[in-house]
Parts: C-alpha cells; sequence; structure tokens
C-alpha cells in the first residue's frame, strides 16, 4: 500500500518548533487532533492541500516534511537528482 | 444518515402501527414511543449542536474519507443481504410454500439495521487503524 510507503517527519519538527503540540498543528492547518496523530503514526496518507499545508506551518519545503519510499526504498527526497 | 434513520424509523413504525391496530391502546402506545423517539433525535442533534464551538474543528478530510469508505461498505452488504434475503424463507418453508405477508417489513428493516450496523462497524474499524487516542 502506498501510506506505508509515505513517511514524515512532522513529530521531529513539531518539537523543534517550540514543542509545538498536536492540538496547535492541527489547528493552524485546519484539521482534528486525531488526523495528526494518524499521519504522525504513518496510518493515514495526507491529501495533498494538507500536505503543502502541513509544510508551510513549518516554513519547509514539502518533500523535507513528507518521504516517499518506492519498491526499490530509494527515499525521493534527493531534490538535486531531478535538477536539470 | 440520520435523517434517513429518521424516516425508516417513523416509516416501519407506522407500517407495524397499521399491522397491529386491532385496538386503540396499541396504536396509541405505538404512536407515542414513535414521537419520543423522534424528540430524543431531534433533541440530541440541537443539544449536540449548541456545545460545539464554532472555531473547533470537529470533522475534516480524513473523516469524510472514513464516512465514504463506510457507506460503500454498507451498502455493499446491504446489496448482497437484499440478493440474500429471499433464500432463507425459501430454505424454510420450501418453494411452494407460503410466508404471513406481513414478515416482509420485518426482513425489510431487518437488513436496513444491518446495513447500519455494517456502516458502524466500518467505521469503528478505520477510526481504530487510524491509531488511538494520543498513544501513538
Amino acid at each position: 500500500m502506498a501510506q506505508n510507503n509515505l513517511s514524515n517527519q512532522i513529530r521531529r519538527l513539531r518539537f523543534e518548533h517550540d514543542e509545538m503540540t498536536q492540538q496547535q498543528l492541527a489547528d493552524k492547518v485546519g484539521v482534528t487532533r486525531q488526523t495528526i496523530i494518524a499521519i504522525e503514526a504513518g496510518k493515514y496518507a495526507p491529501s495533498l492541500p494538507l500536505a503543502f499545508r502541513i509544510a508551510r506551518t513549518f516554513c519547509l519545503p514539502i518533500e523535507t516534511v513528507f518521504q516517499y519510499k518506492d519498491e526499490d526504498t530509494k527515499t525521493h527526497t534527493d531534490t538535486t537528482r531531478f535538477a536539470p | 444518515m440520520l435523517g434517513m434513520t429518521v424516516l425508516f424509523t417513523i416509516l416501519h413504525i407506522l407500517i407495524f402501527s397499521q399491522m397491529f391496530s386491532y385496538g386503540p391502546i396499541s396504536v396509541k402506545i405505538i404512536r407515542t414511543w414513535c414521537l419520543l423517539i423522534l424528540l430524543f433525535m431531534v433533541t440530541s442533534v440541537l443539544w449536540l449542536n449548541s456545545k460545539r464551538s464554532r472555531a473547533e474543528v470537529v470533522s475534516d478530510e480524513r473523516d469524510s474519507t472514513i464516512k465514504k469508505k463506510a457507506v460503500l461498505i454498507s451498502f455493499a452488504s446491504l446489496w448482497i443481504l437484499s440478493f440474500a434475503a429471499p433464500i432463507v424463507p425459501t430454505r424454510i418453508v420450501g418453494d411452494s410454500g407460503s410466508i404471513p405477508v406481513c414478515l416482509l417489513p420485518i426482513i425489510n428493516f431487518g437488513l436496513f439495521l444491518v446495513a447500519m450496523m455494517v456502516y458502524s462497524v466500518a467505521v469503528l474499524v478505520q477510526y481504530g487503524w487510524g491509531g488511538k487516542d494520543g498513544t501513538e
């Protein structure tokens, strides 16, 4: 399943941003705390708009917050590989 | 979904009230129960809405996804049961047997209840998969 291939750094980023609570992040991006819990645990893959809202809350690009691993277990985080 | 529940409840209670309308007391009891159930549902919804804060997010994309999946599962089970339900009386009374007509609304109501139960279980299971509250 695609959800298992999706990992994120939300928990680490929350603590780096003045130990932001799950509720504070949920209020900022307009979802419930349960959704943040599910995303952090990797049980729920957020929609693209929500992923962008979360990334913008931390003032980071989306690929820094979310990582997608394909079947070959290659992490697509290195953006320089795709640069022309 | 709540509207459908209310509608089906009223509809079936009215059917049952027609079925058992042998005496005026039974009809009065059934109508009173119908009114009480309706009042309870309306009051509950109004009370829950009044307690909700406007700024608080109570439902988001994950909730709607879960509900959509649960509705799909519920409809699928309803279709399967609708086709399976006529087999049960046929098996019991045989191909040329007969059953009372009053059983038909009961079967119909039973199917609706099963579909609602499947919907509820599907919602609970999906929320369960989403992680326990605050522990993960």
